[in-house]
């Protein structure tokens, strides 16, 4: 697969070998590239670099100076969406939600979906090859088209407004495209591990938990990574699901943010300060992991 | 009885996961099937109507918005993201001159919550006090000024404006993947046929890599056609129904007006509408996976 190959290769080499580029050397067409790269580069970072700064500055200075640097640094913004004492919006309770979804959904998910991906690649049992049929059916089914029975649904389970309900919805929605590709992994896993257990009297859930799950941990975190993303940012499920102020995720609370001038003096930089709250964890992340986010997302489009 | 015993243990396994795709999402989607041949306000009887929801749907012209915005958007943001991550491909595995800044620049947008990114740019479009009018009205370019987001013959660009800007790096880092994984003998012996870097291009790169090509703009069209997020946060839908997509429209419909009958209806042609794309992409245009 291409993503292997991306990453094993020497991070400085070109391909093509050959460092001279043809007419993006010498001709004049070069200086065009580099000046859209450039100018590109920049509309692409500057809006996140503006909503950073925002964070720090009054409301004055953000409109009327809005390329203006802060004065100074200071905390107070992000502890008053935090705390929420002036602001009514409870955005450290909201971040603590989300956290709490995210990683209950992954859990969940990883769990069930390693388990039947296993099974789907190793096992041989009537039902197998439409099951497979029905997943990759089911990765072309928009979840809006769900949204209405769903709704119903969790709701006569009374885990309407439940982080619980959230999460089992997330969970199924993020299911097929997991076992898809856990199936994948693991039909490419070598055999001789799991059958030197299985001549030891190991049971098929003994091979799976002591030698497959072990052996996997680099895959499994793989899935996690690449689904981190859509969890955390995730809208229409939560608007959906989540009527009560206190069971809110961050994407829903800010989309329901609305900076009252009334009760607070400086309100622009709180809401810019609830959107750092969402995007400052992602950032660091994908710094962490910018391979593995890289490959992971580049394994579903090859699929 | 000894079959049995042996296929049991699969099926324990495949249980947790089948139950929970059977509930969740198999049995949603035939609910919303049959909802859409009903009205129903949410509570009390349910009313079979037949197929009156869609011919319904046939004469509602904020429908008709909704469907032809959608397609604006799966035609215009996948076009413009998939073409500008190719060229953001090719000129990174070109290795040009800060070619790590380039990918992570691009990249970093993705990772963004929509809502936040919505949220952003709708700061930076408003009219009075947002980034883009302040800079025009402070370099003199006043008749350029606009309501970006309240102006109905703007609003649908500059709301579509925001997924390209937040997702070109996707396109870029899949295609990056599939430039990189062409072998570098195929290379060698276009360099020592003496191709220039466009022949390159368009008669090594492309067609090599155009299954990926043409997954990632399916995933992309797709990803248009279900577009949310930003049309809650930016517009509503509005104004006059300028930027209502298929997506909204389906929420409006059942959550905020509770039509769950008519709301279905309208997921059921969204379902259509998705599922035919993909099903066109894997009937027709797929191409043969190139070996290497």
């Amino acid at each position: 697969m291409a993503a292997n190959r991306l990453a094993s290769r020497s991070e400085g080499s070109s391909v093509g070998g050959d460092r001279t580029f043809g007419w993006w050397a010498g001709s004049s067409l070069r200086p065009i590239i580099y000046g859209l790269l450039i100018v590109g580069a920049l509309v692409q970072v500057y809006p996140i670099f503006f909503l950073l700064m925002n964070t720090l500055k009054t409301d004055t200075q953000i409109l009327n100076t809005p390329f203006s640097l802060p004065t100074g640094f200071s905390m107070a913004p992000f502890i008053d969406v935090w705390t929420g004492d002036r602001t009514g919006m409870f955005f450290g309770r909201y971040f603590f939600n989300s956290v709490i979804v995210l990683a209950a959904t992954l859990v969940l998910m990883l769990a069930i979906s390693c388990l039947c991906g296993y099974a789907m690649a190793r096992g041989h049992f009537p039902g197998n090859g439409t099951l497979h049929q029905a997943l990759l059916l089911s990765l072309a089914v928009p979840a809006h088209a769900l949204a209405i029975p769903l709704y119903f649904f969790v709701g006569s389970l009374g885990l309407r407004n439940s982080l619980f309900g959230l999460t089992l919805v997330y969970a199924a929605l993020g299911a097929p495209f997991t076992i898809i590709l856990m199936r994948a992994y693991f039909m490419h896993m070598p055999l001789e591990l799991e059958e030197a257990a299985r001549i030891d009297g190991c049971g098929r859930l003994g091979v799976f938990l002591r030698i497959v799950m072990p052996i996997s941990r680099g895959p499994i975190a793989g899935m996690a990574i690449i689904n981190i993303n859509w969890i955390w940012s995730e809208l229409f499920f939560s608007l959906i699901l989540m009527n009560k102020a206190d069971v809110r995720t961050l994407p829903l609370a800010i989309a329901l943010y609305k900076p009252a001038p009334m009760t607070v003096e400086t309100v622009l930089a709180l809401q810019y300060a609830a959107m750092a709250l969402a995007t400052i964890p992602v950032l660091i992340l994908f710094f962490i992991f910018q391979r593995q986010i890289a490959s992971g997302m580049t394994m579903g489009a090859f699929k | 009885m000894r079959g049995f015993r042996k296929v049991l243990p699969w099926y324990l396994f495949i249980a947790p996961a089948s139950l929970m795709l059977l509930t969740l999402m198999a049995y949603p989607l035939f609910d919303t099937l049959r909802l859409s041949l009903f009205k129903w306000g949410g509570l009390g009887p349910q009313t079979f109507i037949g197929l009156r929801n869609f011919s319904k749907l046939f004469g509602d012209e904020i429908f008709w918005r909704a469907l032809g915005n959608s397609f604006i958007f799966a035609i215009v943001v996948p076009f413009f993201t998939v073409s500008i991550g190719l060229f953001l491909g090719v000129a990174i595995s070109r290795r040009l001159r800060g070619w790590q800044v380039y990918r992570i620049a691009f990249f970093i947008p993705v990772m963004m919550s929509g809502v936040v990114v919505a949220t952003l740019w709708a700061n930076m479009f408003e009219f009075n006090h947002g980034l883009f009018n302040t800079v025009l009205r402070s370099i003199g370019l006043d008749p350029l000024v606009q309501n970006w987001l309240g102006d109905r013959n703007v609003a649908l660009i500059s709301v579509m404006l925001v997924p390209i800007w937040q997702s070109v790096g996707f396109p870029m880092i899949v295609l990056l993947a599939a430039i990189e994984g062409i072998p570098q003998d195929m290379h060698d012996a276009a360099t020592m046929d003496g191709v220039n870097e466009w022949q390159r291009i368009w008669g090594l790169i492309v067609p090599l890599i155009k299954p990926v090509l043409a997954s990632i703009t399916m995933l992309s069209i797709i990803g248009a056609m279900k577009v949310f997020d930003i049309v809650l946060v930016m517009t509503k839908g509005g104004p006059a129904f300028s930027t209502q997509v298929l997506g909204y429209y389906l929420f409006e419909t059942a959550f905020r007006s509770g039509y769950f009958g008519y709301g279905s209806a309208i997921a059921v042609v969204m379902f259509v509408v998705v599922f035919a794309i993909a099903y066109a992409y894997v009937r027709g245009v797929r191409i043969e996976s190139v070996e290497y």
